[in-house]
């Protein structure tokens, strides 16, 4: 049974302004006039964008997507660029002398809320400048199908060694192993811009502006 | 053996009437977010439902209380997939009111553009796929351009379309582009304007109507006493909405009506929709007014707030506060909280639970679905199998969030 | 029988089928492309063959084709409880009614073989020999003994030129100048059965349409499909209904059921629309409604009963369905054009070529050879079937759908009275127009002249509109970023929404 309104809602607070019912005039009621009118809406749709295809004036949808008419794109032959902002496929960062910036600190894969990130972190080699001074990943392996393109991993990165710029969705792929990229493939992706270099204003051993800072061999 | 006529009683000659039972879903064009309905019928009108969740259930709550309090973000993208910006706004805000936070007033303009914004969509995709339920296809499209308007813009300022995971514990990911404000005004005009023309085809048209007005309506008083929330509450007339009721972020600054329904019908909760979008609207105006240009987004709350990332290139003190944060996350006081947002489909609650780890002990989210879900039998019994496609629809039920 | 009038049959046959397969095929296409214009997308647009290393797109013209592939290539599923032999009859009775309905539309004028580069008159006499300048106002003599003046090929003490008025269908005879009496060697009357039930046929065999639906239903085995089968059978009885009563009226002021008089009578007085256009509206609602489309789709219902009867058909048994469909669409728009929208017949079109005249005053008259006259028909006749296909999916994509109860009182409510009421209108007034005088008559003669002038003027001017709008102005269709020049309208819409 239903009871009487209770509780602490405040009822009296707040004053709804009433939506209108259905006007129901005979017009209206008669079905004929106002099928009429939609019609004469959609015709008026149907003859400004058919006169628009016919004469090849239809607004390009990649440059102008708010205008009225016909605005979707043909996928594969138009592309729209994606916002500066969007996340798209990983890419590792480079430095100078074209190695990964990466450090292998493990902080983007402990950041993954999908754990798609997987890193085996590796010394360099005892001839190598950066020996005893930092890691690098010898593995650097990124399951695209359990990413869930949340951008965690590149807020994560301390020395902006992984990025999501490069402007490419998930491209869908026949097979699952396809998916997953390894090192090298993240090391050739580009920005949109087509940059490839990171933007980490702190210079390391290898880089070109690497200050005077030399460290002991062996050095932990 | 069939009997033969002469062992019958001409009583048992009538043909036994009993009612057909139907499976309608969980893999059924009408039932998105696939639930699953046993009707009874008597011909064509339903005696019973039996409503069954659950066929979407991803363990939601429990997979929260893995990672860090931040990781939680993702996960709520993906209850209310339709304004997914709402539910990052809704547990920030839980979170926040756990920590004690304030965010500054830059950051609370910008959750309430983007959260109207994705309020928006959440009607307008409610109320086209409704019609487009009942046939009205072409409505749907336009509507869905509008949409996807919005959805561009939500794309430029968070990154992504649908998944945006971008407000922070204190914060947000990114501050606002300095574009926003035109950007904001230009789509909030075009989404006007082509729900003006959608209009034109629906509201005057007799069929429309007479499918919407008088079906699956529900009083007041059941609806308080089903827990009912948001538009499918406020149809029935009680003019409950949490961001006047109980004004949060900015809520309180802006000026706003809060449009009610009548009787609690179809038509009610297709109204208050469509009046809804218009305020939110009204709320954007304001929003773009009032939203300062500059000023910081995250508070400053250094064990909690990711720092800057020129410090953490730079510096050794931000180089640990990031590490620090990011591997054991920001630690939250231990306490438990209950925290509510209007979402797009009415109050969605984030009760939470911090033992004072980095990690949540417990997130459990009060999705207004279920609620209206409840309540829905209610709704349609007596009514026919046409009237639960848009009973169902106006109901808004939203898989994600209802079954978590 | 002879062999020639076999021939011709057979022709006549190959015409029609063919016409309308190939229209079903066309309007597939122009479905998607037409509701892609309405509703702001491009529509379909990829299907593609190469040909010696082109690629041929044509606008999406080929999907038909790739679906006619696809279908008959998928799994032909049958339900494991399914009555194998009814689900597989099902889709044939469900094409086979909508395509034989068209045997009795004429789809042009009676065909004179003999006669094919003369002008040849209604009353079957040759006017003359064609000469491209010979014939500015000339008057041909009268042949029938006793005539005053000729007007309209015909001379007026034989027929009525012009008028409401009821008249015997003997005086209608597309008679052809070698032989009097129709269809003997030489006439050929162009529609495929010639016999006189006429309409009463359409509807025998319209009926059957249900047959195909609900068998379907009920053999498939699935309760969705049980429903549908249900809806339909119970949807197509109501409004056969309301579409026969519909006619009633029009038969009454045609006053014969034969369609070819039907058309006959619509070119010597006006189109049936405007003397019936209450029986239009309803014969066009309850004739949307027996081709099971939206608004009508209830037996369908996508969203409701999942596809209703159509369920468990999959390949070419669905392919069917879909065709029959289609066929439908065609075929109801055919017995519009011949019932209510003049047949063949143009305004001032006639047997022997152009004649505009009001009344007795004739404005212009141009003589055109039989055979050209008849090809006009007959594209008059395809071209109002196009249109009036066109204006369907129109009213398919704006509308949203009845449910159960509320069709049944469309049907039986609304529909069924305002048919009786048709009837009993125009009963009473033709009783009352018998009783008016002969001056009166001419009189409505002469109106329906104008009416007639009017036709002509709006249809020449929708087609003038068409084509100057679409490739003579050189004002562009949709003006570009015209949202940003359309946002200070919108900003009056924000006001508009903050002031309420």
């Amino acid at each position: 049974m239903p009871q009487p309104l209770v509780g602490s809602f405040p009822y009296d607070k707040v004053k709804g302004t009433a939506v209108p019912k259905p006007t129901r005039t005979a017009s209206e009621q008669g079905y004929v006039s106002e099928i009429t009118k939609g019609i004469a809406v959609t015709m008026t749709h149907f003859f400004k964008n058919t006169r628009a295809m016919v004469r090849g004036e239809r607004p390009d949808p990649v440059v102008d997507p708010m205008s009225e008419g016909i605005t979707t794109l043909e996928y594969p032959d138009q592309k729209r660029p994606y916002p500066e902002r969007f996340r798209g496929v990983h890419r590792l960062t480079h430095r100078d002398d074209g190695s990964p910036r990466c450090v292998a600190c493990l902080c983007c894969s402990t950041a993954c809320p999908a754990q798609c990130i997987y890193i085996e972190a590796g010394e360099y080699g005892g001839k190598d400048k950066r020996h005893g001074y930092e890691r690098y990943p010898v593995k650097f392996v990124i399951d695209e199908l359990r990413c869930i393109f949340c951008g965690y991993c590149v807020e994560a990165c301390p020395c902006d060694a992984i990025r999501m710029d490069t402007g490419v969705h998930p491209v869908p792929y026949d097979s699952r192993d396809q998916f997953i990229y390894g090192k090298n493939m993240l090391l050739a992706m580009a920005s949109q811009a087509g940059k490839q270099k990171h933007e980490n204003p702190r210079a390391e051993p290898p880089d070109a502006d690497y200050g005077p800072i030399e460290r002991l061999a062996g050095h932990h | 053996m069939e009997p033969t006529d002469y062992d019958i009683d001409e009583t048992d000659l009538e043909l036994p009437a009993e009612p057909m039972r139907l499976n309608m879903g969980p893999s059924h064009p009408a039932m998105h977010g696939t639930i699953r309905m046993v009707l009874e019928l008597d011909g064509e009108s339903v005696e019973k439902v039996d409503v069954q969740l659950g066929y979407l259930h991803r363990g939601f709550e429990k997979m929260c209380e893995r990672g860090t309090w931040a990781q939680v973000f993702p996960y709520t993208d993906r209850l209310n997939y339709v304004s997914p910006i709402l539910n990052n706004v809704g547990y920030a805000l839980a979170v926040e009111k756990l920590a004690g936070i304030v965010v500054p007033e830059r950051c609370q303009y910008y959750r309430v553009i983007l959260g109207e914004l994705a309020r928006i969509s959440d009607h307008l995709t409610c109320n086209g796929a409704m019609a487009m339920e009942l046939g009205a296809f072409t409505p749907f499209l336009w509507i869905m351009k509008g949409r996807e308007h919005i959805w561009d813009l939500l794309e430029e300022e968070t990154g992504a379309r649908l998944t945006h995971s971008f407000f922070r514990i204190g914060g947000v990911a990114k501050p606002p582009r300095p574009e926003l404000k035109a950007r904001v005004r230009e789509v909030v005009d075009a989404v006007l304007l082509i729900l003006d023309e959608s209009e034109k085809l629906l509201l005057k048209n007799r069929i429309f109507v007479d499918r919407l007005q008088g079906v699956g309506h529900i009083t007041a008083a059941e609806a308080v006493q089903y827990g009912f929330t948001g538009t499918v509450l406020r149809a029935t007339g009680v003019a409950y909405d949490v961001r006047k009721a109980h004004p949060y972020l900015v809520y309180d600054r802006m000026e706003f009506d809060v449009p009610v329904g009548t009787d609690g019908d179809n038509w009610d909760r297709f109204m208050c929709r469509l009046y809804e979008i218009r305020q939110s609207c009204r709320i954007l105006a304001q929003a773009c007014e009032q939203m300062p240009d500059d000023g910081p987004v995250n508070v400053e709350r250094p064990e909690i707030v990711l720092p800057e990332k020129e410090a953490v290139y730079k510096t050794i003190e931000g180089t640990i506060q990031h590490f620090k944060l990011v591997m054991e996350g920001a630690l939250i006081p231990a306490g438990e909280v209950y925290s509510y947002t209007e979402a797009g489909n009415g109050e969605l609650g984030f009760f939470i639970v911090s033992d004072g780890s980095g990690t949540p002990y417990r997130v459990r989210v009060r999705p207004p679905c279920v609620f209206t879900l409840q309540g829905f039998p209610r709704m349609i019994r007596g009514h026919m199998v046409a009237d639960i496609v848009p009973t169902f629809g106006s109901v808004n039920m939203i898989g994600g969030e209802c079954d978590r | 029988m002879t062999l020639s009038s076999i021939i011709w049959t057979v022709v006549k046959i190959l015409i029609v089928v063919g016409f309308i397969v190939n229209l079903s095929a066309i309007l597939t296409w122009m479905e998607r492309r037409q509701s892609a214009m309405m509703q702001d997308r491009v529509g379909p647009n990829r299907a593609e063959i190469t040909v010696f290393g082109y690629k041929i797109r044509l606008f999406g013209l080929l999907y038909p084709i790739a679906d006619a592939v696809k279908m008959f290539t998928k799994e032909d599923f049958i339900p494991p409880n399914a009555d194998k032999v009814l689900h597989s009859l099902a889709p044939m009775l469900s094409l086979f009614p909508p395509l034989v309905v068209l045997g009795v539309v004429p789809f042009t004028d009676t065909l004179c073989l003999d006669n094919l580069h003369e002008v040849v008159q209604k009353n079957g006499v040759v006017a003359s020999n064609w000469h491209f300048f010979s014939s500015w106002i000339e008057q041909p003599s009268c042949s029938l003994p006793g005539a005053k003046n000729f007007i309209d090929g015909c001379c007026v003490i034989g027929c009525q030129t012009a008028g409401v008025v009821h008249q015997p269908w003997a005086e209608h005879f597309g008679t052809c100048p070698a032989n009097v009496a129709p269809g003997m060697i030489g006439a050929i009357h162009m529609q495929v059965i010639d016999f006189n039930p006429g309409v009463l046929y359409v509807f025998a065999l319209a009926g059957m349409g249900i047959v195909g639906a609900s068998i379907a239903g009920w053999s498939s085995d699935n309760k969705f499909s049980l429903m549908g089968g249900l809806r339909a059978a119970s949807q197509l009885v109501s409004y056969e209904v309301a579409m026969g009563l519909s006619i009633v009226g029009a038969i009454m002021v045609y006053g014969t059921i034969r369609l070819d008089e039907m058309t006959r009578w619509q070119g010597d007085h006006v189109w049936g629309v405007f003397v019936q256009p209450l029986a239009f509206i309803l014969f066009l609602t309850a004739a949307i409604a027996e081709t099971k489309r939206a608004p009508f789709d209830l037996p369908e219902g996508e969203s409701e009963i999942v596809a209703g009867y159509l369920v468990e058909y999959s390949g070419m048994k669905f392919g069917m369905f879909y065709m029959g469909e289609f066929i439908e669409i065609a075929t109801s728009s055919a017995l519009l054009v011949a019932i209510f929208l003049g047949g063949y017949n143009m305004p001032f079109l006639h047997r022997d070529g152009i004649t505009i005249a009001v009344g007795d005053a004739v404005v212009w008259k141009q003589h055109i050879p039989h055979i050209l006259v008849i090809l006009m028909q007959a594209g008059a006749f395809f071209g109002k079937i196009f249109v009036l296909c066109w204006f369907q999916m129109f009213v398919r994509w704006t509308l949203p759908r009845f449910r159960y109860d509320q069709l049944m009182k469309l049907g039986w409510r609304m529909l069924l009275p305002a048919a009786l009421a048709n009837i009993f209108l125009t009963g009473v007034i033709l009783i009352a127009f018998d009783r008016t005088g002969t001056e009166f008559q001419e009189r409505m003669g002469v109106v329906g002249d104008f009416v007639n002038l009017a036709t002509a003027i709006a249809i020449t001017f929708v087609q003038l509109w068409i084509v100057i709008g679409f490739f003579g102005s050189t004002q562009p269709a949709i003006r570009r970023n015209a949202f940003n020049k359309r946002a200070r309208s919108a900003g009056e819409i924000v006001e508009k929404a903050l002031a309420s």
